[in-house]
C-alpha cells in the first residue's frame, strides 16, 4: 500500500484501516498552554508507536501530561506541534466532519469523570454514538441493551445517570464506548473512582475487549491495574521516561467469573 | 447519517430531558408575548372608548360660557354679562336664530345622594327637557323631566345607571322613590339609558333635574346659569348657528361680537382636540409596548443564552462521541424553535384571555397586528438567542467544550 500525504484524504480513506501501519503513531508531539503570558509546556516532544491489538498503560505523576496526551490521541484536542497519524491517517488537516467520523467510528473514549449526558437514561446515553453514525433505531436499541447487559447493567436501562453509582456510571460509559465497535479504546483513569472489586470487574472487561483484538490505551495511577497491560509507558513532566513491555499474566487475579463471560461480538448478537 | 426525523426525535428528547428548564424558558417567551398583546389591547381599547365617549357628547351642539376668550371687555359698556333666562329667550327666537334647534340652561353641582342608607356622590345637572336630547341621553324607564316640571319647580329627577345601581338594590324599581340630595328630597321619575364609561369620565354617574328645582333646593336662587347648551339643527349648519348665537348675545348685551363677554365652543372642535390627544395617548402606549417587547425579547434572549451556554459541556460530550457540528446545530435549532414557538403560542392565548377582562376600567380591544408582531419578534429572538451559543459551543474543540464550567 502506498502511503501518501493525507491532506485531502476523502472520507473512505479516513475510515478505511491500513493494516500495515501502527494504529497510533506520534512523532515529536508538543502541547503548550499560554497561561497569562507564560507558556506552560504540558507535553514536550513525545514520540510513541502503539501497534494494533496492544494494551498500553500510561502512568506518571499528577500533572505529568497524561490526560493532555490522551486528549490528543482521541482527537479531542490538537497538538501545538508534531505529527500524529491515527490508523495511517494524518489527522492534522482533517475538518470537523472527518474528525467527528473518526471519533465516532474508530475511538471509544472512557473519561475519568464519566461524561454521561445528564437527565438522559442509561440506554439513551449508550444509543447516542450509534444515532450519530446512523444506525437504525431498532438495531441501536438492541445493541445498546446487549452492551449494557454485558457490563452488568441489564436491569438499569432506564435509570438516569444521577440515579447510578459511580461504578455503574463508568460501566455505562464503557458500554457507550464499545457499542460502536471501535478499534481503539481510550480510557482516562477508568478505575479512579471505583473500589477494588469494581476495578477488577472493569479490568476483566477490558481484558476481554483486548482478547477480541481491540487496541486499548489506559491511563492509571495504580500499579496493579497497570499490570493488566502488555506495555507500560511512564511520563514525567511531559516526557516519556520509561516505555517497556511486560508480561500481562503477572496481573493480580481476583476471584472473578472467567473473562470469557464478557464477550462483545460485533453488531447485535445476543449476549 | 442521522435523518431529519432522527434529529427531531433527538431534539425532543433534549427538550424533554429537563422539563423544568424547558417550562421556565417557555414561560419567559409566554410572558413577553402576552404582555405586548395585552398592553396594545389596553391602548387600543382606551383610545376607542375616548373617541366613543366624545362622540356621545352630541356632535352638533354649542356650549356658551360666561367670560370672554379675548379678555378685552374692559371699558365697554356692559349692561348684562351673565347668562340668564333673557339670554335663553333671545336665543330661542327662531326668527333671529333660524339654525338653533334648542337652548338649554345648565346649572351643575355635586352632591351626595342617599337612599335607605346607601349613598353615592354624583353630579347633578339642572336643565330642561331639551338637554337630554342635545346630550344624547335617552330614558330607558319612566319619563324625562318635562317643561311643566321646570315651570312648577318640581323636585323630580332622572338618574343614570351608576347612580341607580349604587342607591338601589338589584331588582328594586327606583321609579317613584324619594332620594335624598343633600338636605332635599327628589322623586325619581326616569332612568337614563347607559352611555357607557369612558377613559375620561363616567357618563352614567349623573342625575338630571329641572334647573328651577336645582336652584331652589341645591345651589340657591340665582339669576344666572353656568352655561347654555345650544343644539344646532344639523352639523352642516352648526357654524351658521354659532354666528347667530354670537350676534344675538352681542345685541342683547349692547356690545359687538368681538367684545362678547361669552365664549362659544362647538362640539366638533372639542372632538378634534380630544381625538388628537387620544392619538397622542395611543402613540405613547405604542412606545410603552415597543419597550416591553424589547424587554420581553431581552428576557427570551437571556434565558436562551443561559440555558444553552449551561449545556456547553453536554455539547462537548456529544462532539466527543462523534456528533458533527451540523447535527448539534440542527438539534439546538429545533429545540429553540419548538420552545419559542410553543411559548409564543401560549403567550398569544394568554394575551387574548387576559384581554377579555376589564383592566382599570378599560375594556381592552385586541389589536390584530399585535399578535403577529409579538409572536414574530419572540420566535425570531428565541431562535437566534438559542442558536448563537449552540453555534459557539459546537465550534469549540471538544476538549474546550468539555472543560467549560
Ligand atoms: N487547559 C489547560 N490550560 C492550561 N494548562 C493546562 C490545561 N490543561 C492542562 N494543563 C496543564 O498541563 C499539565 C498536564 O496536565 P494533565 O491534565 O495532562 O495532567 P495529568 O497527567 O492528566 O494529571 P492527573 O494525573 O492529575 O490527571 C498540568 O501542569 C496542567 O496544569
Ligand atoms: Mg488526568
Amino acid at each position: 500500500m502506498i502511503i501518501r500525504d493525507e491532506v485531502d484524504a476523502p472520507d473512505d480513506e479516513v475510515i478505511g484501516s491500513r493494516a500495515a501501519e501502527p494504529i497510533i503513531a506520534l512523532k515529536g508531539i508538543v502541547k503548550s498552554y499560554a497561561m497569562g503570558g507564560v507558556e506552560v509546556l504540558a507535553i514536550r516532544g513525545i514520540s510513541l508507536i502503539v501497534e494494533r491489538g496492544e494494551f498500553v498503560a500510561i502512568m506518571g505523576t499528577s500533572g505529568s501530561g497524561k490526560s493532555t496526551l490522551m486528549n490528543i490521541v482521541g482527537c479531542l484536542d490538537v497538538p501545538t506541534s508534531g505529527h500524529y497519524r491515527l490508523d495511517g491517517v494524518n489527522i492534522r488537516h482533517l475538518d470537523d466532519v472527518a474528525l467527528s467520523r473518526i471519533r465516532n467510528k474508530k475511538i471509544g473514549f472512557v473519561f475519568q469523570g464519566f461524561n454521561l449526558i445528564p437527565r438522559m437514561s442509561a440506554i439513551h446515553n449508550v444509543e447516542l454514538p450509534m444515532a450519530y453514525s446512523g444506525v437504525k433505531p431498532a438495531e441501536r436499541r438492541k445493541r445498546a441493551v446487549v452492551a449494557l447487559e454485558m457490563v452488568g447493567l441489564g436491569d438499569r436501562l432506564s435509570h438516569f445517570s444521577s440515579e447510578l453509582s459511580g461504578g455503574q456510571q463508568q460501566r455505562v460509559a464503557i458500554a457507550r464506548a464499545m457499542c460502536t465497535n471501535p478499534s481503539l479504546i481510550l480510557a482516562d483513569e477508568p478505575t479512579g473512582n471505583l473500589d477494588s472489586r469494581s476495578s477488577a470487574e472493569l479490568m476483566s472487561l477490558f481484558t476481554s475487549l483486548h482478547d477480541q483484538g481491540r487496541t486499548i490505551v489506559m491511563i492509571t495511577h495504580e500499579p496493579d491495574i497497570a499490570a493488566y497491560a502488555s506495555r507500560v509507558v511512564v511520563l514525567r513532566d511531559g516526557e516519556i521516561v520509561s516505555n517497556r513491555p511486560q508480561d500481562a499474566s503477572n496481573a493480580v487475579s481476583y476471584e472473578l467469573a472467567p473473562s470469557g463471560r464478557y464477550s462483545f461480538g460485533g453488531s447485535g448478537d445476543e449476549g | 447519517m442521522a435523518t431529519a426525523f432522527g434529529n427531531l426525535v433527538m431534539a425532543i428528547r433534549g427538550i424533554g430531558s429537563n422539563w423544568l428548564r424547558t417550562l421556565l424558558t417557555m414561560l419567559g417567551v409566554l410572558i413577553g408575548v402576552a404582555s405586548v398583546i395585552v398592553l396594545l389591547a389596553i391602548g387600543t381599547g382606551s383610545s376607542q372608548s375616548i373617541e366613543k365617549s366624545i362622540e356621545s357628547l352630541g356632535s352638533n351642539t354649542l356650549t356658551v360660557f360666561s367670560g370672554s376668550s379675548s379678555g378685552s371687555t374692559t371699558g365697554t359698556k356692559i349692561r348684562n354679562s351673565t347668562l340668564n333666562t333673557a339670554s335663553v329667550t333671545a336665543l330661542s327666537n327662531s326668527f333671529n336664530d333660524p339654525d338653533v334647534k334648542s337652548v338649554s340652561p345648565v346649572v351643575t353641582t355635586s352632591v351626595t345622594a342617599t337612599y335607605n342608607g346607601a349613598s353615592y356622590s354624583t353630579s347633578v345637572i339642572g336643565s330642561t327637557a331639551s338637554y337630554l336630547s342635545a346630550e344624547n341621553y335617552t330614558v330607558s324607564a319612566g319619563r324625562s323631566i318635562s317643561r311643566a316640571d321646570v315651570a312648577e319647580r318640581a323636585p323630580v329627577i332622572d338618574i343614570g345607571t351608576s347612580v341607580a345601581s349604587a342607591l338601589f338594590a338589584t331588582g328594586a324599581d327606583p321609579l317613584g322613590k324619594q332620594i335624598q340630595l343633600g338636605s332635599s328630597e327628589f322623586t325619581v321619575v326616569g332612568l337614563l339609558a347607559s352611555k357607557g364609561s369612558s377613559g375620561l369620565s363616567n357618563q352614567d354617574a349623573v342625575a338630571i333635574a329641572p334647573y328651577t328645582a336645582v336652584q331652589d333646593q341645591l345651589t340657591g336662587e340665582s339669576a344666572s346659569f353656568s352655561e347654555l347648551l345650544v343644539q344646532g339643527k344639523s352639523s352642516a349648519t352648526l357654524s351658521l348657528a354659532e354666528s347667530e348665537v354670537e350676534s344675538t348675545l352681542a345685541s342683547l348685551n349692547d356690545t359687538t361680537v368681538a367684545n362678547l363677554p361669552f365664549t362659544v365652543i362647538d362640539s366638533a372642535s372639542l372632538l378634534s382636540t380630544a381625538t388628537s390627544s387620544s392619538q397622542t395617548f395611543t402613540a405613547l402606549l405604542g412606545w410603552v409596548a415597543a419597550v416591553s417587547l424589547l424587554v420581553g425579547a431581552i428576557g427570551v434572549m437571556n434565558i436562551m443564552l443561559v440555558t444553552v451556554t449551561e449545556r456547553t459541556r453536554e455539547i462537548g460530550i456529544r462532539k466527543a462521541i462523534g456528533a458533527r457540528r451540523r447535527v448539534i446545530l440542527t438539534q439546538f435549532l429545533i429545540e429553540s424553535t419548538v420552545i419559542s414557538f410553543l411559548g409564543g403560542i401560549f403567550g398569544v392565548l394568554a394575551g387574548i384571555l387576559v384581554s377579555h377582562f376589564k383592566i382599570d376600567g378599560v375594556t381592552p380591544v385586541l389589536a390584530s397586528y399585535s399578535i403577529p408582531l409579538a409572536l414574530g419578534v419572540a420566535i425570531s429572538v428565541g431562535i437566534v438567542a438559542g442558536f448563537y451559543p449552540a453555534h459557539r459551543a459546537a465550534s469549540l474543540r471538544p476538549i474546550d467544550a468539555l472543560r467549560y464550567e
